[in-house]
């Protein structure tokens, strides 16, 4: 019984946890939710394929194979900045976004570190009538930090091979 | 529309492009017959199909077809339609395949396209269907240049390499240059809901980076960009023009540092010496000053090969601007990297190249929205009275020819567009590859 309560504590937290994070990306309150991510995150969206069967091993590619996201930090942080100039044009006027966190999953925990897998929809409007929706696969490594879960690492896998929008200016 | 006296759309002269050529229907349709199912496209690198049985799933034009390495070692292009009902013989983009099935009604194809399957051919068909008579349609020509394959579905197309000329081949000789280069695994591949002219011009546009990708440059995020005059180096420009529209647009070396460069050719420490005159190791090299030639050596423009490559990053990158209807375009990345570079460089190139282009990277975020909006503005019947403005730098300029190698030196300049929609206006109203070859214009020459 106790097990099972902490189980379904750890839940609730991990899902709060996304809930929170989710709210901080669609008020685009970028820099709050770079304090996020761990300084060592890796931040990895690889590219799906349509494949028969019979070569699913190659479905996506793999760790440094091309992605559309292969990113540090450092990085993230220069994608924030970058939509703090006042010239980011493909996001100003900005997107409307939401992202919508389902099936959340732990799938791990080992230490301070959590394996959680999640499903998501980002859905994205923007201007007059352009509509953007990517679904998909989240596997997150979250690691408690003081007391509060920061993102070490998070994979995301899309559910679109080609990826039906002129370009991914947004978080996932 | 058979007809369509193009040139009245493109006023070469005055740089004026009519804005129907961007969004008009019938206009596409056209360019599908006269340009692509004519034009020499580029289909895969021989490094994404190694074994006999890979595959590679491409379009040319509105045709999808499928790269295989066929049992001879060599490379089949096949269209990717049964000849049966035309459905998808193959529906993966990637893989391997002993023979191409149709999953309709299961009539399945050899790698190199004969047919070797007809189920019922005895009882349904009473042995009434020649089997030779219906492979899946082959490419006309195959050719593959230094790894890279290219194929046209016109028997009537001039060979790959007097299609190519001189530019062309420079341009593919950037990606070669770079030593015995793969692919590496993964192209990315979105849409953007443009006209695919307006993609292909934008890789001569020196003009719009310091604007559209303002918001890059000063992420920070890629020092060389910071200093624009040196990324871009808008006052010192390099454009060569070649035959059947292909170019080379953008940055060059000056001849003073080129000639340091060439004071130490083949010195191993060289690169690394001279580190102050930021110029890439392979350019250090006497084969590719030999093949790239005395200026071509100096370029570090974006090469255009007609109708739809842009290969940039010095020959890191090559991107297809496919078109998928007038007001949609496909954009497809093809990243090289050397076979015998460290897990290093590997990284730092694929970190390099996610993140500045693909849909996510920092300067082509901002891309594609430009070219949705340019596109929409070529529909309203008013917004048509006015043609789109490519007359920078016309009439002030001159096509050098000292050493040998035709160029223009200048600053920031439409010469490259304005090129590019004078030869599609040649396609277009060439009726075919002779017309074509025989009345398309030759590389200019003097004042331009």
């Amino acid at each position: 019984m106790e097990r099972e309560t902490a189980a379904v504590l750890l839940q609730h937290e991990v899902e709060q946890f996304y809930y929170a994070e989710a709210a901080l990306l669609d008020e685009r309150r970028f820099a709050e939710w770079l304090d996020l991510l761990t300084s060592d995150v890796h931040y990895w969206m690889p590219i799906r394929r349509t494949v028969m069967n019979a070569d699913l091993d190659q479905e996506f590619t793999r760790p440094g194979a091309m992605a559309f996201f292969d990113d540090d930090k450092a990085m993230l942080e220069a994608r924030v900045k970058k939509l703090a100039t006042g010239y980011s044009w493909s996001e100003d006027p900005p997107s409307r976004t939401r992202h919508m966190i389902h099936n959340v999953r732990v799938l791990a925990v080992e230490g301070e570190e959590l394996t959680v897998e999640s499903n998501f929809h980002l859905y994205r409007t923007r201007l007059e009538s352009e509509e953007d929706s990517w679904i998909g696969r989240r596997r997150d490594r979250l690691r408690r930090v003081d007391g509060a879960f920061r993102i070490a690492e998070r994979h995301v896998f899309l559910d679109q091979t080609l990826i039906l929008s002129r370009n991914l200016s947004n978080f996932f | 529309m058979e007809t369509p006296n193009a040139k009245q759309w493109v006023d070469f002269e005055k740089g004026l492009v009519d804005r129907i050529i961007f969004s008009d229907p019938e206009i596409y349709r056209l360019e599908m017959e006269r340009i692509f199912a004519r034009a020499w496209s580029f289909v895969c690198h021989e490094s994404q199909i190694p074994k006999v049985g890979d595959f590679f799933s491409t379009y040319i034009g509105e045709d999808r077809v499928l790269a295989v390495r066929d049992k001879t070692g060599g490379v089949s292009v096949l269209l990717n339609t049964c000849r049966h009902r035309g459905n998808a013989v193959c529906r993966a983009e990637q893989g391997n395949a002993k023979v191409f099935t149709c999953p309709y009604h299961g009539w399945s194809y050899g790698l190199d396209g004969e047919l070797v399957g007809v189920p019922g051919h005895r009882d349904f068909y009473r042995s009434d269907l020649d089997k030779k008579e219906w492979g899946l349609a082959r490419a006309a020509h195959v050719t593959s240049y230094r790894g890279l394959v290219f194929a046209t579905l016109d028997p009537a197309a001039v060979p790959l390499d007097e299609y190519l000329g001189e530019v062309g081949r420079i341009g593919l000789d950037f990606i070669a240059e770079r030593g015995d280069v793969e692919v590496v695994d993964g192209v990315q591949k979105n849409v953007v809901a443009c006209n695919w002219k307006l993609a292909v011009d934008n890789l001569f546009d020196w003009y719009h980076p310091v604007v559209s990708h303002r918001s890059a440059i000063q992420s920070g995020v890629f020092p060389r960009l910071q200093d624009e005059e040196v990324a871009f180096a808008p006052m010192s420009q390099m454009v060569m023009l070649g035959e059947y529209g292909h170019g080379i647009g953008g940055p060059m070396i000056s001849e003073e540092v080129m000639a340091e460069v060439r004071a130490h050719l083949d010195d191993p420490d060289a690169a690394h010496a001279l580190a102050r005159l930021s110029v890439e190791p392979w350019r250090f090299r006497a084969k590719a000053h030999e093949t790239l030639g005395p200026h071509g050596i100096r370029s570090r423009g974006h090469p255009s090969i007609f109708p739809n490559v842009w290969i940039t990053l010095n020959g890191a990158q090559l991107c297809l601007r496919i078109p998928r209807g007038p007001l949609s375009t496909e954009l497809w990345w093809f990243t090289f990297a050397n076979k015998n570079a460290t897990a290093e460089q590997r990284r730092s190139l694929v970190r390099i190249t996610t993140h500045m282009f693909g849909p996510a990277g920092l300067l082509e975020q901002d891309d594609g929205e430009n070219w949705d909006q340019c596109t929409r503005g070529t529909i309203g019947p008013a917004a048509r009275r006015y043609p789109l403005n490519f007359a920078m730098g016309r009439g002030h300029d001159r096509v050098r020819n000292d050493g040998g190698q035709r160029r223009i030196e200048t600053v920031v300049n439409e010469h490259g567009q304005r090129w590019t929609y004078r030869a599609w206006a040649e396609w277009m109203d060439a009726v075919d590859w002779p017309d074509l070859r025989n009345n398309h214009s030759p590389a200019p020459s003097g004042a331009i």
